[in-house]
């Protein structure tokens, strides 16, 4: 069965003459509450019900992605520090594919409605979110947008095009979605029960402080490899069970730096860092919080000073509100960064910061390509990235 | 006397007429040092031995810093994510480590027993050793340069126990002492290693204003608490800048919490009293490489100010931070005596001039001995760069 590209039809949507808007694109799916009062062709329809999801994929409700706006003329989204909240999804999907591996996450959130106008220029960004964290967005118009298009609007129809031109663009590069992060800190959660707050803002906020991380749930602890990570988080207020213990402690003897919470472990401290203590088993290093974790960014900082800016495997300068996320092939000599901007309007001219040298680099948008060279700096090699806007993707070869 | 903006107070103009009463009164007794200029067109070759050169020429370092805990205050402003374009931030508006390195190593030579790198972030309380990385650079090529090498982030309480109090000798134009970051006041020598570049609220900010950075933004920054210091620093100082509140209960408050809340007033009189709490003893300029004016330049209505990246070539170093910043000062192309409303300040009061009049060292270049590349040769004028 090909893999499903949805779309939510509008419900105000009667005439089939609508669906020569799908003709020549991607979108081989309808989906919503009932399906339209017209023969749909070769285009299957699902109805979305969180109770009874389609065979082999995972809903999650997700938020419109974007920097939180101001709600009244007092007020404006603040994050934690004071800078900008970015209302975002990787984190979403990056769980569901921990949590539900081997399954399509499926975002099925809808544009924001109520008073808001959402401009027409605003609906590339889900598709390339989801997207680049391996998921896909339920593709869906507002009143507005349903309605240029009605009008056969030309701005919006050209919108629509540069839509399903980031759907294409997707899925010509499917192998992507299965590359494996690169990331110095695995995190370790039942991302459930009384710590399903604290772990999955941890989540959703590192990517704020530019912690990379690669997610993986408790019960999978026992199968894990933590080969490539410099670090583990077990993101519990109490301490693991045995089994999950011995084996995280197993990880610091061989001599990483594992994470817990208080309790975990008798030995003495050595050393005291970042609001942690920290003492040494075996070749590696054993971090307990001196208080009992509550903030998520509190911590998202405190373990990222633990393991070190030293370890980060990208860094972005220029990067306002701008999430990266880079992976790399099973054989790590094809990688890619991807780069997506929250806020509105082009990017400044970034600059990523890699520790690993690679052969070859190009810069991709959803409607350019060209090639980058990659330049010698003090901590690695730098790469120039030019304004985008949407997206853009760093592609690497080593 | 300068002209009296339209928009003075009455109170304004008092205190701008008594600051110039004591400008007569200062002007002689403030004290001269030779400062050493030298030509040192990149970061990759020649620091150190130009640096070293600037330091014989200014009467050598050995007496000032051997057998002593010196704290050497560098510049990293802003947000440590920045950068100008594609260029670095240590190539535009930090002090570049090179140079950072060079003086390290060169003060390790000359006897010193202890080195503290210090800076204040205005967005966290990692160790200092984390934003460098942020910032992109490896802090092992400083902390490896000589013996007992630290760094600290003193924009918190940082390693210490408890803030330490700062006095101003006298009282102070507007605050009468600072609660500091412990290694302010645990050192024996004070290095200031400035970027070479104008300022929008100080007009310049050079050795000088470098040092406004010392007060930790949990005291004086916008995160700081009302009943106590917070714990972690973010936000500007703006409670310098405008004087929109009073530091933390238990801090020393404003002398006058009526006078002007002008930032040309407070910020040029600040700079001053901090660097008369926390005096400075060798003074760095890195002009190597630079950009003429911050980001926010092109933001101020009608700013003559341009943001342009340069290579001026030039590092300079003096025994006084006033000298060695009227001297850069001269190889931007400003006169380090000018008045208010002249460049490059224009939007506010001269800070080497109130720095003259408190008595801390010579603004006038008539009074300061340059030896070295002569002025003339290295001059590159800020505002005629595009």
């Amino acid at each position: 069965m090909p893999e499903l590209i949805p779309f939510r039809w509008p419900a105000s949507w009667s005439d089939p003459s609508k669906l020569d808007l799908l003709q020549g694109t991607p979108v081989n799916c309808l989906v919503g509450e009932a399906p339209p009062p017209f023969p749909l062709g070769n285009l299957q329809f699902v109805k979305l019900d969180n109770d009874r999801p389609p065979e082999g994929i995972a809903l999650r409700e997700g938020v419109w992605p974007r920097v939180l706006p101001a709600t009244r003329k007092d007020t404006a989204g603040g994050g934690a520090t004071g800078s900008a909240w970015v209302d975002n999804n990787a984190w979403v999907v990056r769980l569901a594919r921990a949590t539900e591996p081997g399954k399509m996450v499926w975002l099925t959130y809808t544009p924001p409605g109520g008073n808001e106008v959402v401009p027409l220029d605003a609906f590339v960004r889900p598709i390339a979110e989801a997207e680049a964290f391996g998921g896909r967005w339920v593709v869906a118009l507002d009143k507005f947008f349903t309605e240029q298009l009605d009008r056969r609007d030309q701005k919006a129809l050209a919108q629509w095009k540069r839509m399903t031109a980031a759907m294409r663009f997707f899925e010509t590069r499917r192998e992507w979605r299965d590359w494996e992060p690169l990331a110095p800190l695995a995190v370790v959660s039942t991302f459930a029960g009384d710590d399903k707050l604290l772990s999955q803002e941890f989540l959703n906020l590192a990517p704020r402080r530019h912690l990379a991380y690669r997610a993986l749930t408790v019960q999978d602890v026992a199968e894990a490899s933590f080969e490539k990570q410099k670090a583990v988080l077990y993101l519990e207020t109490t301490p693991p069970q045995p089994e999950v213990r011995a084996k995280l402690l197993e990880f610091a003897q061989e001599g990483g730096l594992l994470i817990v919470p208080q309790g975990t472990v008798d030995a003495p401290p050595e050393e005291r860092k970042a609001e942690h203590t920290l003492r040494r088993v075996g070749k590696g290093r054993v971090a307990m919080p001196l208080q009992k974790w509550e903030d998520p960014f509190t911590l998202v900082d405190q373990v990222h000073v633990l393991v070190s800016h030293r370890e980060d495997p990208v860094q972005v300068w220029n990067d306002s509100d701008m999430d990266t996320f880079y992976v790399a092939n099973p054989a790590q000599d094809h990688a890619v960064v991807h780069l997506i901007p929250y806020a509105s309007g082009p990017s400044l001219p970034i600059t990523l910061g890699l520790r690993k040298a690679y052969r070859r680099a190009r810069l991709l948008t959803l409607s350019s390509e060209m090639a980058v060279r990659p330049a010698r700096g003090p901590l690695g090699f730098e790469i120039p990235v030019r304004e985008f806007t949407d997206y853009a993707v760093v592609e690497l070869e080593a | 006397m300068r002209q009296r903006p339209s928009s003075w107070t009455r109170r304004e103009w008092l205190a701008a007429a008594a600051a110039a009463g004591l400008a007569s009164r200062g002007r002689a007794a403030a004290p001269s040092s030779t400062v050493a200029v030298a030509r040192c067109t990149s970061y990759d070759h020649g620091v150190p031995e130009a640096l070293k050169t600037l330091f014989d020429q200014i009467g050598g370092i050995g007496k000032l810093v051997s057998g002593k805990t010196v704290a050497i205050k560098i510049n990293m402003t802003g947000s440590l994510r920045a950068r100008t374009g594609y260029r670095s931030a240590w190539f535009t508006r930090w002090t570049h480590p090179e140079v950072i390195g060079a003086a390290v190593r060169l003060i390790g030579e000359a006897g010193a027993t202890r080195i503290r790198v210090l800076e204040g972030s205005s967005e966290d309380d990692h160790p200092l050793e984390e934003d460098f990385l942020i910032g992109g650079w490896d802090p092992n090529t400083i902390l490896n340069a000589a013996k007992n090498v630290e760094m600290e982030n003193t924009g918190s309480l940082g390693l210490g126990k408890e803030y330490k109090r700062l006095d101003v000798p006298g009282g102070g134009l507007i605050y009468p002492a600072f609660d500091c970051n412990h290694s302010y006041a645990e050192c024996d020598v004070m290095v200031s290693i400035a970027k070479l570049k104008e300022h929008d609220k100080a007009g310049l900010s050079l050795s000088l204003k470098n040092m406004v950075g010392a007060p930790p933004g949990t005291i004086y920054g916008d995160s700081a608490g009302y009943d106590e210091p917070a714990a972690r620093p973010y936000g500007a100082r703006t409670m310098f800048h405008i004087g929109n509140r009073q530091p933390p209960e238990g801090t020393p408050k404003e002398k006058d919490e009526k006078s002007p809340r002008d930032f040309g007033y407070r910020v040029p009189r600040i700079t001053v009293d901090i660097v008369r709490a926390r005096p400075v003893h060798l003074a760095i300029i890195d002009g190597i490489e630079t950009q003429t004016a911050g980001a926010d330049a092109a933001l101020e209505p009608d700013s003559r100010r341009k943001l342009v990246l340069v290579k001026p070539g030039v590092l300079a170093a003096s025994l006084n931070p006033v000298c060695a910043d009227a001297v850069a000062a001269a190889l931007m192309g400003f006169s380090p005596t000018a008045a208010r409303g002249a460049a490059p300040f224009e939007n506010c009061d001269n800070t080497l001039a109130l720095a003259e009049q408190a008595g801390i060292g010579a603004a006038d270049l008539d009074r300061i001995e340059v030896a070295g590349t002569p002025i003339a040769k290295l001059r590159l004028p800020f505002r005629e760069q595009r």
